[in-house]
């Protein structure tokens, strides 16, 4: 056991990818929650495909990738959001129209470079193994900037997401909030999308959120068991994607793994709560006639 | 155009003709898509077809009944995960999507050296489209045509008015399951011609297109296809022109439609504002 769960993270590169999967953890799982509140697993996927082009745009012209993410992520944030506030036109067919825009236009930029394929699979799946201490520290200083805005903007977050008419009439300017929940969103893609892909930054913004609500229907609660659970997975994924590939012979990507623990603890978190409540009602007895 | 003179060569002719007939059928399927608000269910649809088509190439069976079999895996996840009521729709389907494209990834990586196939999967590769991909194409095409005939009105009816459509006796729930199945299968379709991700460029925007121009859903679906297929043609002279990739192209040939679209009846709408406005003052 303690081979398994120690040993990997001898290397400084294990010690280095651990240490981004826990910020981005701790960033995503907070954040996570907000984007069950407000329903925004859509928003989320789409903003993963909006920043394709920006990483496109930078990596064939040479430029940082982060800042690239970075650019094209804000940008991405203020057209969804204007997007969505569009009359006669759905919210769900403008993000898929988006999505669909977007993303072809990152393909045919990295298609007029000759290496195209692999390329967009590196920038696609990440490498968390060639992780750089500078990239932690831009991940840790995005995760800090964000948690600072959600801890000063929650409370009309909160509000914005279960009653929006009351927040509207309160004087609270909805456009903004929503412009500030896309935005932060957008950051954590950015964060995550150039160290660990697409898959995993999608899979760390839906999947925590939903483990914790699964547990609790309280805000603070689920907001550590969310951050718990991201991190926890975090932490095995990697080391099971190690175990594998160095004594089984099995090559595991370290990112896909960790989304699999995660999709792992929902449905273990998802069978145990059932059985709970199924147990919890039938000790109360019949439920009375409604 | 250097399209015109790749006619001669049976690659290209192959390209379009598949680019048509995926195009005009996506968006007459989209028509769908959009009353039912299925976008973002599309999109879980199309990344978790993905595992599917890995594992298939693994096995080396066929794609499309890899894709079909994790499509219909996807649409009872989704069933499963939205029946336990605390987690609402979106929230179900992403959970679905990000473990199932997981999936795909984590068997894709446990291979070696296909890398190549993986970037063909996700965004298409029009260009190598042979005679027998053509053939399914055409079969699933016309399957999905002919469901969307004879249920028309059905559908339709379900779509606008799920509370009535029960009551007249027709069950809603089978109707849902079959319009996703048609969406699936759309989708499998055309993996071959856009890949997996950009197959929902293709369903909802020719269709978005099409609704600004009429109300009636018969219209819009011919419409719609018409719309997918020029956008079809668009993209590939476009690939052809500038050496781009094909199903991307097309994808933006369709977004420039739109967008063309848009553009016209936000002007026409301006333009009747402004008449009536004018008629207005002097009937005062």
């Amino acid at each position: 056991m303690f081979r398994l769960l120690v040993e990997p993270f001898r290397d400084a590169y294990m010690q280095r990818a651990l240490v981004e999967i826990l910020v981005l953890s701790a960033l995503a799982g907070v954040v996570s929650v907000y984007v069950l509140l407000r329903r925004l697993a859509f928003v989320g996927d789409a903003l993963t495909h909006t920043i394709f082009p920006g990483i496109a745009i930078a990596f064939v012209a040479g430029h940082s990738l982060f800042l690239g993410a970075l650019f094209a992520g804000l940008a991405s944030a203020v057209l969804l959001t204007a997007a969505t506030r569009i009359r006669g036109i759905d919210h769900d067919a403008a993000l898929g129209v988006l999505v669909g825009a977007f993303f072809s236009l990152g393909v045919v930029i990295v298609s007029t470079q000759s290496s195209y394929t692999a390329d967009l699979t590196a920038l696609l799946f990440g490498l968390i193994h060639t992780v750089a201490t500078t990239e932690i520290i831009e991940t840790t200083a995005i995760a800090v900037g964000v948690l600072v805005v959600l801890r000063l903007t929650h409370k009309e977050l909160v509000l914005r997401a279960f009653d929006p008419v009351a927040a509207e009439a309160m004087g609270y300017r909805t456009l903004l909030l929503d412009l500030v929940v896309n935005g932060l969103v957008a950051l954590v893609v950015v964060a995550g999308v150039r160290a660990v892909g697409t898959v995993l930054v999608i899979a760390l913004l839906v999947v925590p959120g939903a483990i914790a609500r699964l547990v609790s229907e309280r805000i603070a609660p689920m907001i550590v068991v969310a951050v718990g659970a991201a991190g926890l997975c975090g932490y095995l994924g990697l080391a099971a994607s190690y175990e594998a590939s160095l004594n089984h012979n099995v090559r595991l990507g370290s990112g896909a793994t960790v989304v699999v623990a995660l999709t792992f603890a929902f449905v273990l978190t998802a069978a145990f709560s059932t059985l709970v409540r199924r147990r919890h009602r039938a000790a109360l007895g019949p439920a009375l006639p409604a | 155009m250097r399209i015109l003179d790749q006619l001669g060569s049976p690659l290209i002719r192959r390209a379009l003709l598949e680019a048509v007939l995926v195009g005009s059928l996506c968006g007459a399927v989209g028509v769908h898509v959009l009353l039912r608000r299925l976008p973002f269910f599309t999109l879980a649809l199309s990344h978790a077809t993905f595992p599917g088509v890995v594992l298939a190439g693994i096995l080396g069976v066929s794609v499309y009944l890899g894709g079909a079999v994790a499509a219909l895996g996807l649409v009872l996840a989704v069933a499963i995960i939205g029946s336990t009521r605390r987690l609402e729709a979106s929230t179900a389907t992403g959970v679905a999507l990000a473990g199932a494209f997981a999936i795909g990834v984590l068997l894709q990586s446990a291979q070696s050296s296909a890398t190549r196939n993986l970037a063909r999967f996700l965004v298409g590769d029009i260009l190598t489209v042979n005679a027998d991909d053509l053939a399914m194409t055409a079969l699933f095409g016309l399957v999905v045509v002919a469901a969307l005939a004879v249920f028309h009105k059905e559908l339709v009816f379900s779509a606008f008015d799920v509370v009535g459509a029960r009551a007249a006796g027709y069950s809603s729930s089978r109707l849902e399951v079959l319009v996703l199945a048609l969406v699936a299968l759309t989708v499998v379709t055309s993996i071959r011609a856009v890949g997996t991700i950009l197959s929902v460029a293709l369903l909802v925007t020719p269709a978005l297109a099409a609704r600004q121009w009429t109300s009636s859903i018969g219209r819009m679906m011919v419409l719609g296809a018409a719309f997918g297929a020029a956008a079809g043609v668009a993209g590939i002279a476009a690939s052809a022109q500038w050496d781009v990739a094909g199903g991307s192209a097309i994808a933006l040939a369709a977004t420039g439609l739109l967008a063309v679209t848009v553009a016209i009846q936000q002007a026409r709408t301006l333009r009747k504002a402004c008449i009536s406005r004018s008629v207005g003052g002097r009937d005062r």
